[in-house]
């Protein structure tokens, strides 16, 4: 029962983790708001919320630029859903962008990020601009509610994790293969080679459930995105790791010559993916100028069930590997016996 | 590329893609009946099928070698 | 160990010299693949496609040439290389003479590229940081394709291999001078290019150190 502990939590982790995942409710949210642009003068909007009530509410409807408020005049509420507010726009706003805000009493206030764009700016309205609604912070345990991911957002708990395995499992690949230049060691050769087939699985879910995640998101199967690229390349790198272990014969050479290129590659990949989101945009949360996990991607009091994701995964792929390694080593010993 | 860039050419592209997105538009119909559908809630039901076939692909290689080994202990 | 490199490196000269037909093979892959380009793309290039273009017919220049630094090696030739010196030795003026070669080589590319598919890209170019970024980039591509090359030959594959091996690790450099000389081209301060040159430097030094490192491990039978 002894080395069985950390794969029941392994699983124990990832089915927290995934029941997590699939049963909290999405915080309602403004999605959506009928107009593009706001001009001075009068608009009329349709503001669009997923997971509101607002017919149980009476909620009011404002928009924000560069920290003036102004209050919609008229509010009509069509369903739990749809709102139609008037705005008597001033002159002289002096951001590019506007944020729409709805507060509510019992869902608090709900902010849709650069709901319109402002085509004509000044150095700040002075009249029409009044007080914003009350800061509050809701308490429940929901998931944030952002207008291009609705529901998909809880991929974050499957998604996310299949790249940390897969990194986990390239540095014990790396680990082993030292070890094979130090020791020769072929049970280790066998296990770098293993560790190298499980992140490539890892590798490979992460792909498609990304590339399924970018197209509901983002519109396009792959997105020339410097994580993807980082992606790509890690890929390709393992791929002619086994290209090259395919093309020498000798077991003793081979196992030294995939080390060397291992452990060489390793390294530059791991400079590549530090150094590439510095020089490229991302859509990634997290990096080129992407706010990470704050403002609008995850409630602190997701984020543990989140790391227990990624711990309960990291579980499951070192589970896999160890049974490969125990299948090579019982190989190995099946062919030392028969060559005796 | 400055950080101010890449914030503007975000939130461009946040902009350009949040109506498409809100309303589906101008997407292929099998798409937002799949994909899109509920809320986006298929997303996820496709990205748990995936990571379920890939643990499945795992176990049939490991089924194989085993076998293999098996046949030669024999 | 200082005279031991230069020792080599004289050797490496010689051996150069005697087989000219093999610069004047690089040279004319160079030229031909230029020419290729001259043919196909008929319309003038926008800045960014020149550039891109030129770092491609580089990379495969430069695979090409550094195919050969471990390729030409006979077994007895080895042997003799291996009781003389020490491996580390041998890679370090490896990885020296073939800068060397990639800087010669990607200057005169540059020579070429700018006569045949013209030099409107270079217009608004700052040309010293340009220049720079080549040199560099000649360089980073020696320093990471030298170990690939050893790697490549040692395991009894050609060229073939050695561009399975070498393209996704050889691509953060790529990247990277390509970047830095696109900012060149559109004329940025040194300020900013000088970021990126500090970097793929410090990324040159990275991967001699390691294949200063590794090489011993792969040179012992």
């Amino acid at each position: 029962m002894k080395q069985w502990w950390w794969k029941f939590l392994a699983v124990g982790l990832v089915l927290i983790a995934s029941i997590a995942a699939l049963r909290t409710p999405l915080a309602p949210a403004v999605v959506h708001a009928s107009e593009g642009a706001l001009k001075p003068g009068p608009n009329t909007v349709t503001v669009l919320g997923y997971a509101t009530r607002f017919t149980q509410e009476s909620p009011r409807v404002f928009v924000e630029n560069g920290g003036q408020f102004i209050a919609a005049d008229q509010v009509e509420v069509l369903d739990d859903r749809r709102i139609t507010a008037r705005f008597l726009v001033p002159e002289g706003l002096r951001e590019d962008m506007s944020d729409l805000l709805v507060s509510t009493t019992t869902q608090g206030t709900m902010r849709l990020f650069d709901a319109f764009y402002n085509p004509e700016k000044g150095s700040g309205a002075l009249e029409g601009v009044t007080e914003g609604p009350p800061r509050t912070e809701r308490t429940d345990f929901a998931f944030p509610n952002r207008n291009i991911l609705y529901e998909s957002i809880r991929n974050l708990h499957f998604h996310v994790p299949m790249w940390f395995t897969m990194m986990l499992l390239q540095t014990i690949a790396l680990v082993f293969s030292i070890s094979v230049l130090g020791s020769g060691n072929p049970l280790h050769d066998r296990g770098a080679l293993a560790a190298v087939h499980v992140s490539l699985l890892f590798a490979g879910m992460g792909l498609l459930t990304g590339s399924l995640w970018a197209r509901a998101t983002w519109g396009g199967w792959w997105t020339s995105d410097a994580k993807l690229n980082g992606a790509a390349v890690t890929v390709l790198i393992y791929l002619a790791y086994l290209v090259l272990r395919g093309s020498v014969n000798d077991p003793a050479k081979r196992a030294r010559l995939a080390a060397i290129y291992n452990v060489f590659a390793y390294v530059l990949m791991l400079l590549f993916i530090m150094a590439l989101p510095r020089m490229t945009a991302s859509l990634h949360p997290g990096s080129g100028g992407n706010p990470a996990f704050s403002q609008y991607d995850l409630d602190d009091s997701l984020r543990p069930v989140f790391y227990a994701a990624v711990l309960g995964w990291m579980g499951i792929g070192t589970w896999l590997l160890n049974l490969q390694y125990r299948l090579a080593r019982i190989e190995i010993a099946h062919d030392h016996a028969h060559h005796r | 590329m400055t950080m101010r860039t890449t914030v503007r050419l975000f939130l461009l592209l946040v902009v350009l893609t949040a109506p498409s997105a809100a309303f589906a538009q101008g997407e292929p119909d099998w798409l937002v009946d799949t994909l899109y559908g509920s809320g986006k809630i298929n997303t996820v039901v496709a990205v748990v099928s995936v990571i379920l076939l890939g643990l499945a692909l795992w176990l049939f290689r490991l089924d194989r070698r085993i076998a293999r080994i098996e046949q030669r202990t024999k | 160990m200082r005279s031991e490199i230069l020792h080599l490196l004289r050797l490496e000269v010689a051996l150069d010299l005697r087989q000219r037909a093999a610069w004047g093979g690089m040279l004319l892959y160079v030229v031909s693949a230029v020419y290729v380009c001259h043919l196909t793309m008929k319309d003038a290039l926008g800045t960014g496609t020149w550039n891109a273009l030129f770092w491609i017919i580089l990379l495969f220049a430069a695979f090409n040439a550094l195919a050969r630094s471990f390729l030409r090696e006979d077994q007895g030739r080895q042997l003799y290389l291996y009781t003389l010196a020490h491996p580390r030795s041998v890679v370090l003026a490896r990885a020296l003479y073939n800068a060397v070669t990639m800087v010669v080589l990607s200057l005169l590319s540059l020579l070429f590229y700018a006569l045949f598919l013209g030099n409107d890209a270079l217009a608004q170019a700052d040309l010293p940081q340009f220049i720079t970024a080549v040199v560099l980039g000649g360089i980073g591509f020696a320093a990471v394709l030298t170990l690939i090359a050893a790697l490549a030959a040692r395991a009894g594959n050609g060229i073939g291999l050695m561009a399975i091996l070498g393209f996704p690790i050889v691509l953060p450099m790529l990247l990277a001078v390509m970047r830095a000389s696109q900012l060149a081209l559109s004329g940025a301060a040194w300020a900013e290019t000088g970021m990126y040159f500090l970097g793929i430097a410090a990324l040159d030094v990275v991967t001699v150190a390691l294949a200063w490192l590794l090489f011993p491990y792969l040179w012992r039978d």
